[in-house]
């Protein structure tokens, strides 16, 4: 993918056709794509910084893809040999230590530049009509990505990572009428065993991905056919006074220096702070210090801490698994209860609820992370 | 004016070949980790749960020889009667390496003296309990050193 | 009248209550009177008994057998009724010894002042478990201090008095065909070993300080060897030894020192033994015997030491030391390492430094002397280079890289270094050689890699940072060629 993007732009910026780009053309007719393309464009605003996320969350899960299928070639998804394979692709493999960082680090921040690029999706109200299952995707998405982190932490089959696993599948188990269900579904079976493994493994590497292309697709068609959304502001404003930046090749251009940063800091992270593999799992061993899910779970996990054991005869933690599961939801249709009010107003109660909630993941997170 | 267009041209041109070469070498940097990567390393896969110790017809009878198995030596034994016995190599008095002794027909630890019979009991000496177990299979002519469950 | 047949009464009382009272006192025991004046096997008892130390505390034959001793008539006297029990059953006749000797009070009574513990101990023993033919325990207070003529412990004819014990215990322990019946493993020849040891040639000789059975064995709380509670087990015989061993005024009697346990103590097995709790090292019997301890010779202490240092006396076996050590009749483990204060094996002990044990007999210039400083040389290089290879995986480690690899093969060297030590005791320069390459190649290969491993680390970086630049000068690259497109734009 690295491959097209600088290609694509020569013909573009250097006006002289190549002999290669004239054989195309005659084939392909792709002066026709690049009409196309020209008339495409980004609005230039203040908040225009944000609209580069959802292109850094794409990068990144290319970027996921690739390392993923290299890290298939010799990872081993069994009980007893999937720790030293992980550990062997660390120690023996060329550049394995490389790539294994990078599909580590890789898939955090692709899971952070989804969250911001919803809540700009958010702020900026381009949910709203008609782009409302744009939005619906944009969430499937996410929560697809959230199931892609979490089964792929129990891969390497480490200490850490498999009481993780438990706590994390307790919580679930604790969901009411569906819970006991799920959970065995998740565990395949009632303790985390090789069982699970094989399971996460299979979830990891072949259903997550076809119904993440499939959403991801739809994600893009929508906007392809949309258009990009355009601050709520621009309606009442003339043609004349709406500033664009051409999607191409001025946006493309910006995203792929912004690509290129991004691949850089993936390097530096895997060079400098090369994801830890720990001791192997051992379910007879006691759990270690500090077992914690990956930070975006952190507030829920924070949060269900403090709930006491019990309110009113009703188990606490089923209170907390249905609070977040009615905020999430409350979240997820927001274009149904979002009141549009006349142009030139803002609608205050979607931006303020926002900020509530953004603050309350974000002190949520700095507690636990300052619990340790 | 002509001179200008000429010069804009060709400083045009020159950034795009700059950037083409540029393009290249950051392609070849993130190339050469990823094929290097697809080259598989020279030392066997781990293969911890088993450890295929090659041809039967090549063990000798009655001789014993030390595998690597994970982090730990094992000591297969091929009996006299032809079968096989494996057992985890430390001995359980002070870690030393024990052996098979065709002399004594035992297990033997030149530390302190200590026997073991070709079922992993102490036959004599210090050492205060019997051998680990490990498990052999045949598959047609490969001998399988594995861990068996208890 | 009433008065007078009152105070007649009440005399005949008095009276009464004296004569029960002195039929306590000897003479007075009616049983032993007629039992005394009788023939063979019911007059036996009765002539014992009057040596009986219970027959001197006043006590009578009714205080066992039951019934009356102060009446002269027999009927009466040995009334079943009055409680008369006569020969008490096998199976529950320690009764009526514990019935006092578990009882303080009791035995206050009598004047006794000491332990009243016996019975708890024998309950817990080897010998109070019930008898194959369930005739009560194996080994009661009877079986062995005896039922009538029962003498004080010290009295050189009591059945228990040092001198004499030996043949009570020897009177089971030495028959095969009884104690097959309850231990077969067990060996039958203790008395006859003991009998060969200094201790039992000085018992049998009347010396009542020298150890004898209930020395080490304890008497009524007698246990398994492999009990953890008996004073013979592995971990409690040094101490049990020590007990006369490092009694400094008794030994100097028998002019043997007195600090064997002490210098023990500290020895490499001692320190096996006492602190690490490893059972199989060896306390004072695992050289010196058991019942038959002696003091191995000059000649045989290396096979002795040799029934655990297998491989050390096989190679010493090999070389020149042992005729040299044969024709000076100097004892062969023993002159270098000592006996009981064995120090750990030090690689100093090697070589020609003053701590060397090889310079006791080889001076400066001779062949030994050369090969000695030969042998520690390839020793320390060695050492010195695993400790260096160590270090550079230790760094590659603390870097993150993985070298579990070397550090396995690093492991095996523990193995190696032990053969090479070993190997010592040949005193041949070439299988010296022989036993130590291995190792150099072991740790040349580590630190190879651990060297390779921290270029690695460096290498990794040098890589990011040509990446780096890489990206850098294109994202400049990039930029001005935006900057060019906007400005055309512009225009």
């Amino acid at each position: 993918m690295q491959k097209e993007q600088p290609k694509k732009q020569e013909p573009v910026t250097g006006k002289p056709k190549s002999s290669l780009m004239q054989w195309l053309d005659e084939r392909y007719n792709l002066s026709a794509l690049r009409e196309f393309a020209k008339k495409k464009s980004v609005p230039k605003f203040r908040e225009t910084i944000w609209y580069y996320f959802g292109g850094i969350a794409l990068l990144l899960f290319v970027v996921q893809v690739i390392t993923g299928i290299l890290l298939l070639m010799y990872y081993k998804g069994t009980e007893d040999i999937a720790y030293e394979s992980v550990r062997f692709i660390d120690a023996k493999v060329n550049f394995g230590w490389l790539i294994r960082s990078v599909h580590s680090w890789s898939a955090n921040l692709m899971i952070l530049s989804i969250v911001i690029h919803m809540f700009s999706v958010y702020f900026l109200k381009a949910f709203r009509k008609p782009r409302e299952l744009t939005w619906y995707t944009g969430i499937a998405l996410l929560l697809i990505s959230m199931a892609f982190g979490f089964s792929g932490y129990l891969l390497p089959w480490n200490e850490l990572a498999y009481f993780a696993t438990k706590v994390g599948t307790d919580i679930v188990g604790q969901v009411p009428f569906v819970g006991k269900f799920m959970l065995t579904l998740m565990r395949g079976g009632e303790d985390v065993t090789g069982a699970t493994l094989s399971r996460f493994f299979g979830f990891h590497v072949a259903l997550f991905p076809g119904i993440f292309v499939i959403f991801l697709t739809l994600h893009l068609l929508f906007i392809q056919r949309q258009g990009i959304s355009e601050p709520d502001d621009w309606a009442q404003k003339e043609e004349k006074e709406k500033k664009t930046i051409p999607f191409f090749p001025n946006f493309v251009l910006r995203e792929l220096l912004i690509w290129l940063i991004v691949i850089n800091i993936l390097a530096i992270l895997a060079v400098y702070f090369p994801w830890e593999l720990g001791n192997k799992a051992d379910s007879f061993a006691p759990a270690p210090q500090g077992i914690k899910p990956e930070w975006y779970f952190l507030f829920m996990f924070q949060v269900l801490k403090y709930i006491p054991g019990k309110i009113w005869m009703i188990n606490g933690e089923i209170i907390g698994i249905l609070f977040f599961g009615l905020a999430g939801l409350l979240w997820i249709i927001v274009p149904f209860w979002d009141v549009k009010l006349k142009p030139g107003y803002r609608n205050r109660v979607i931006t303020y609820t926002g900020l509530g909630i953004l603050a309350f993941i974000i002190v949520f997170t700095i507690i636990a992370f300052i619990a340790g | 004016m002509n001179d200008e267009i000429k010069t804009g041209k060709s400083r045009r041109e020159f950034l795009n070949d700059v950037i083409v070469g540029g393009v290249s070498a950051w392609l070849l940097a993130i190339l050469y980790p990823v094929i290097s990567y697809l080259d598989p390393p020279k030392s066997k896969q781990v293969k911890v749960s088993q450890v295929n110790i090659g041809k039967s017809s090549d063990f000798e009878i009655n001789s014993g020889k030390i595998i690597r198995f994970g982090e730990k030596p094992v000591l297969v034994i091929k009996k006299s009667n032809g079968e096989y016995a494996a057992f985890l190599a430390e001995c359980t008095h002070l870690n030393c390496t024990v052996q098979f002794r065709k002399d004594l027909g035992q297990i033997y630890c030149a530390c302190h003296n200590g026997k073991y019979d070709l079922n992993g009991k102490v036959a004599s000496g210090p050492p205060p309990a019997p051998l680990t177990k490990y498990d052999v299979a045949i598959k047609g002519e490969e001998v399988i050193v594995f861990k068996g469950e208890g | 009248m009433k008065h007078i047949s009152i105070a007649y009464l009440l005399i005949l009382f008095l009276v009464g209550a004296i004569t029960f009272r002195l039929s306590a006192a000897p003479g007075n025991d009616e049983c032993l009177n007629c039992h005394e004046a009788l023939d063979g096997k019911v007059q036996t008892p009765a002539i014992a008994f009057k040596n009986d130390v219970h027959h001197a505390a006043g006590i009578t034959c009714a205080g066992c057998h039951g019934g009356n001793s102060s009446v002269s008539d027999m009927e009466e006297g040995m009334d079943k009724k009055k409680g008369y029990t006569g020969i008490p059953s096998t199976k529950e006749r320690y009764v009526l010894c514990v019935k006092c000797h578990a009882e303080k009070k009791a035995m206050q009574s009598f004047g006794y002042r000491g332990s009243t513990e016996q019975f708890e101990k024998l309950k817990s023993s080897v010998h109070f478990k019930n008898s194959y033919n369930d005739q009560g325990p194996i080994a009661d207070c009877i079986t062995c201090h005896g039922a009538h003529g029962i003498l004080g412990a010290k009295n050189p004819q009591s059945r228990v008095h040092p001198t004499k014990i030996v043949q009570l215990c020897g009177n089971c322990h030495s028959d095969p065909s009884y104690m097959q019946k309850y231990n077969p493993g067990l060996p039958v020849d203790q008395v006859m070993k003991y009998r060969t040891s200094i201790h039992g040639v000085k018992n049998a000789k009347g010396d009542t300080r020298t150890a004898q059975c209930v020395s080490c064995h304890g008497n009524h709380e007698i246990y398994s060897v492999k009990d953890p509670r008996s004073a013979v087990y592995n971990l409690n015989i040094a101490k049990t030894c020590s007990h006369c061993h490092s009694d400094t005024v008794l030994m100097a009697q028998y002019n043997i020192p007195a600090n064997q346990y002490k210098k023990y103590q500290k020895s490499v097995h001692g320190i096996a033994l006492l602190e690490k709790g490893d059972a199989a090292a060896p306390s004072c019997n695992g050289c010196h015997g058991n019942h038959a301890a002696i003091l191995p010779g000059a000649e045989s202490v290396s096979k002795v030491c040799g029934t655990c240092h297998a491989f050390n006396m096989e190679l010493f076996e090999q070389g020149p030391h042992k005729t040299a050590f044969n024709i000076k009749k100097i004892p062969e483990c023993e002159s270098c390492h000592g006996n009981h204060g064995i120090e750990p094996v030090t690689d100093e002990f090697l070589g020609t430094s003053s701590r060397s044990f090889c310079i006791s007999c080889h001076q400066a210039g001779d062949n030994g002397y050369k090969t000695a400083a030969e042998m520690k040389q390839l020793l320390d290089t060695l050492t010195a280079s695993k400790k260096n290879a160590d270090q550079y995986l230790d760094i590659a480690e603390r870097l993150g890289m993985d070298v579990t690899d070397e550090k396995y093969a690093l492991k095996n060297m523990k193995q190696l270094l032990i053969k090479v030590r070993t190997s010592v005791h040949v005193a041949s320069l070439g299988k010296f050689k022989e036993e130590i390459a291995p190792g150099f190649e072991i740790v040349k290969d580590a630190e190879t890699h651990g060297r390779k491993s921290i270029e690695n680390y460096y290498f990794r970086r040098k890589g990011l940072m040509v990446s780096t630049v890489i990206v850098s000068i294109l994202v400049g690259l990039l930029y001005l060629k935006l900057k060019r497109i906007e400005k055309e734009d512009r225009a």
